[in-house]
């Protein structure tokens, strides 16, 4: 059985829930589009989400088809995106992720300064930023989409849309071209795809 | 303590379960480290002492009861681990006192919880 690569998206419950979301979603669209394997799984274990209360969202990436598709939940994951900067402060994120593991952060702030709040940044292989509240300050708040619903409002909109190219840049795991296929905001994925800081740790 | 009711008899209360008169307790009396919610907050409440008037509103409004006045020292005192940054009693206050700031802006501050909540 091929390797399945494992993705955990935190995010902030209600007010950047939609946002997270659309991000699994456009990953797991880009991955099929590509003719990969995936797997989205919106939050399940952390409902009901309230406002500010850390939610995860999870993808899975194979060649092959993924046949363990009752475990919702990431326990290695492979590649860790933190859609909010401060939820690195409150949360062990990097739990269960083995050696040369990736880190992807929306914010503004310089990398060492975000490195000192994750004393077990020894797993990290690389750590990438991306300024995603300055390209698309946008957050939808809409439950629309939410537990396999069709999703009404567009997806990638928000700040989904840099992170998915800051993810496509940092991973490799999918491509810009087909990202630019499903996202609303081409514009603001282009900017996230160009302007993300990477950093490798040794 | 044995009390008398009307209706009902005589009933048992023990020392530590009673409760004073219209069942007002003083709150909070203990604190759960099960519920803790700091990991919550995006931008926390820093006081600016000499605009503060110890008026006690951000005490009345706050959900959590995270201000604490302390009449020895004649001052609110702010409580870290149960904070979840809702902002309540910035925008209630006053004065002005209080203002948001970015929670990683500190180094320390916030409890490291394994699971989200």
């Amino acid at each position: 059985m091929a390797k399945v690569h494992e993705i955990t998206v935190w995010a902030r419950g209600v007010i950047m829930d939609k946002e997270a979301r659309d991000v699994i979603n456009i990953f797991a669209k880009a991955a099929q589009m590509d003719g990969k394997f995936a797997q989205a799984f919106d939050n399940y274990e952390d409902l009901p989400d309230r406002v500010l209360v850390t939610v995860r969202k999870y993808v899975r990436l194979s060649d092959e088809e993924i046949e363990h598709k009752y475990v919702y939940t990431n326990d290695k994951p492979e590649v860790v995106v933190i859609a909010e900067e401060t939820i690195i402060k409150g949360i062990d994120i990097l739990r269960g992720m083995e050696k040369g593991g990736t880190l992807i952060i929306n914010s503004n702030r310089p990398i060492d300064d975000l490195l000192k709040f994750i004393p077990n940044a020894n797993l990290l292989g690389t750590v990438a930023t991306v300024d995603a509240n300055t390209i698309t300050g946008v957050r939808t708040v809409d439950f629309s989409g939410s537990e396999g619903g069709v999703d009404t409002t567009g997806i990638g909109k928000g700040i989904a849309a840099p992170l998915c190219g800051a993810i496509a840049k940092v991973t490799g795991m999918i491509k810009k071209e087909n990202l630019a296929k499903i996202v609303s905001d081409v514009s603001g994925m282009e900017r996230g795809y160009n302007e993300v800081k990477i950093k490798k740790l040794g | 303590m044995a009390k008398e009711l009307p209706g009902y008899g005589t009933i048992n209360v023990p020392k530590d379960r009673e409760v004073p008169f219209g069942a007002v307790t003083p709150a909070p009396v203990c604190t759960q480290d099960l519920f803790k919610t700091s990991n919550w907050r995006i931008v926390r409440p820093v006081k600016d002492d000499e605009k503060c008037t110890r008026c006690l509103i951000c005490y009345m409004s706050c959900p959590d009861a995270c201000w604490e006045y302390k009449e020895a020292d004649d001052e609110m005192y702010w409580i870290n681990n149960f904070c979840k940054g809702c902002q309540i009693c910035i925008n209630e206050c006053p004065t002005g006192a209080l203002s948001a700031v970015p929670e990683l802006d500190f180094p320390d501050g916030v409890a490291r919880l394994e699971k989200p909540f």
